[in-house]
């Protein structure tokens, strides 16, 4: 009984905020401010999203349609969102699977170093590494692109990446690989057909945690970024303005940002548990 | 078919050496078997046949070609390993026909050449299940099935009995050698059983510390182990072993050991420091006999019962049969025909007897 008033407990803990602050999307500016606050009563409205997104959700309440734009207008930063974290992503994965693979099962100079050196990119903090990106991106041309941005998430997620592959590679039977290349199989064929479908799992999660760091990553986007392209934590910030803080609209703009991540782990959510667990089952 | 012969071959791992100066033939057709406690380097030189290790030293020839430097696919060789290394993913089917699907055999080809397999091996029904949906057993089939259809030159099998249970296992044996009567290819097997080793092979290598210590038939093996760790290796329960020496006394050998006097074959030098071996179903009970002792244990194995005695010249056990009605406690005498008599030189521990 006290376990489980301990475990509710620790769930609202976690789920209130989350609960305010989608609530929130859907208050108007006054019902924001009140004191107290009105947690479980309030009269919902569309406005903060119609505003956001610059449409009319007119079927839900009789009102002329809003005129769409203004600074608020965030459509086009959620599609920006979406293409930088899927692009970042499948970069990764890609990459991140043929290098996990290879410091799996080949032996090459440096292979055990590798591990200490893939480690030592991420020992930086970001800032550190934002700055001197500033200046080799405006040289290079790669600044507000889609490319650099997805180029410099991927680099950011590779070495983990590299290493949680590494480690669901690890635990597949070398023996499986040597069975096929006695099979007759080229190291291609294997890793394409026999080790990558039986890592699926592992690619899954390892796919979620990269998703997720594009998806909310905040110093390289407001960084590398001018007017081309913002992702939702950049723009978020602009809700704060000299007029005052829009938090209807912040709001709003979070729990719609919230869709596509969520949309995407439920996609891969089947394959995500058997990777997280994956190991931990020895056949 | 083809014969696999090894020429001196050496394998260093770092500065160990697991493989030392190893000569041997496999004649075409032959089962070998390569029996040896962990560690005397028989899987490795089952690696380095299937080109899975490098060569440190020496040359490896398949049906008379040297293949020291050529990829495990070209060598035309099939394995079978301990955990049978299914592929998971795929279904059974897809497993047998993993090898023909991509040295590009037409799909019809494919189809037929897995089905024969499969029916030899009782697993028609189990193609479309995935590996894990079958038993131990036919897992192991699924994984010999692989190595049939591929009409390799040279099979190999590495310990691929040690993860089933006795009676599966013995089931297994059986099964394993039926297929090697009617493929008829060449088959090196690895194996730390010495029963696997005995009634599968046709001729066992028994090898130690990376050196072959003996190879013969199953029968060479038992009946006259060259040195005392084939003797010591050979046969369950393990033979006894008694220190003594031999003596001469009015024209016949003896070998004589702490109340002890046995007649050996007279040809036998003297020599003050030997062991002699005794195969514990070689003992009889005798009422005349010269081994005194005390039987301390009685172990019931079905058929027979092996009896722990102990003797002044140290423990030993002997195999009766259970007729013989003999209860912990008793005092037994017993004899051994001195032809049976094994006598090991001390400290080599090389065979006295013949050769």
């Amino acid at each position: 009984m006290m376990r489980m008033l301990v475990a509710y407990m620790v769930v609202a803990l976690f789920m209130f905020p989350l609960y305010y602050w989608g609530t929130t999307a859907f208050k108007n500016a006054k019902e924001i401010f009140n004191t107290p606050p009105n947690v479980w009563t309030f009269s919902p409205t569309v406005r903060n999203f119609e505003e956001v997104f610059g449409i009319s959700l007119g079927f839900f309440r009789q009102q002329e349609v809003l005129p769409g734009g203004g600074n608020f207008y965030m459509a086009p930063r959620l599609w920006d969102t979406i293409v930088v974290a899927l692009g970042s992503t499948v970069l990764s994965i890609i990459v991140a699977t043929l290098a996990a693979y290879g410091l799996s099962r080949m032996n090459f100079r440096g292979r055990h170093a590798f591990v200490g050196w893939v480690l030592s990119t991420r020992m930086m903090p970001p800032v550190a590494v934002a700055i001197p990106m500033f200046f080799i991106y405006k040289n290079v041309g790669l600044m507000d692109s889609y490319l650099g941005i997805i180029l410099i998430h991927a680099v950011m997620n590779l070495p983990l990446a590299v290493l949680l592959l590494k480690s669901f590679f690890d635990d597949i039977p070398k023996d499986i690989d040597e069975c096929a290349l006695i099979d007759g199989a080229t190291r291609w064929t294997i890793f394409r057909r026999i080790v990558l479908p039986m890592a699926k799992g592992g690619v899954a999660a390892t796919a979620v945690l990269c998703f997720i760091f594009s998806w909310t990553e905040f110093i390289f986007v407001l960084t590398l970024t001018q007017t081309g392209l913002k992702t939702v934590p950049v723009v978020s910030s602009s809700f704060v303005t000299s007029t005052g803080t829009a938090w209807g609209n912040m709001a709003a703009l979070g729990v719609a940002a919230t869709a596509p991540a969520f949309l995407f782990i439920l996609l891969v959510q089947k394959q995500l548990v058997r990777g997280l667990t994956l190991g931990s089952l020895k056949e | 078919m083809a014969s696999v012969e090894y020429q001196g071959l050496v394998k260093n791992f770092g500065s160990i050496e697991v493989i030392r100066d190893l000569s041997l033939t496999v004649e075409e057709g032959e089962f070998v078997v390569l029996l040896g406690a962990s560690g005397c380097g028989k899987t490795t030189l089952l690696r380095m046949t299937a080109g899975l290790e490098e060569i440190s030293g020496g040359d490896l020839f398949i049906g008379g070609k040297r293949m020291n430097e050529v990829h495990p696919r070209d060598r035309n060789i099939a394995m079978v390993f301990q955990n049978y290394a299914l592929y998971p993913t795929m279904k059974v089917f897809e497993n047998i026909a993993f090898s023909l699907q991509i040295s590009k055999v037409r799909a019809s080809e494919v189809r037929r050449r897995v089905e024969e397999a499969a029916a030899i091996l009782n697993l028609s029904e189990y193609l479309d299940r995935y590996p894990r949906e079958l038993s131990g057993g036919q897992r192991q089939r699924v994984a010999m099935g692989r190595a049939m259809v591929r009409n390799a030159q040279v099979f190999l099998f590495d310990e691929p009995l040690s993860n089933l249970d006795a009676k599966l296992r013995a089931h297994m044996r059986v099964e394993i050698r039926q297929l090697h009567g009617r493929l008829g290819t060449t088959t090196i097997y690895v194996t730390h059983d010495q029963i696997e080793a005995m009634t599968m092979a046709d001729k066992i290598v028994l090898m130690r510390e990376g050196q072959i210590e003996q190879v013969g038939t199953p029968d060479d093996l038992f009946d006259s182990p060259r040195t005392r760790f084939a003797a010591d290796f050979i046969g369950s329960p393990s033979m006894n072993f008694l220190e003594g020496s031999i003596e001469e006394s009015d024209g016949h050998a003896y070998f004589r050991s702490p109340g002890l006097r046995l007649s050996v074959p007279d040809k036998m030098a003297e020599n003050n420091s030997v062991t002699a071996g005794l195969r514990p179903t070689d003992l009889v009970i005798e009422d005349s006999g010269p081994l005194v002792g005390d039987v301390i244990l009685s172990e019931k194995t079905g058929a027979d019962v092996n009896l722990h005695v102990r003797t002044e010249s140290g423990p030993i056990i002997v195999t009766v049969s259970k007729e013989m009605s003999v209860l912990a406690g008793d005092n037994i005498r017993l004899t051994i025909n001195p032809e049976k008599l094994h006598l090991f030189d001390n400290p080599n521990g090389v065979s006295l007897r013949s050769n």
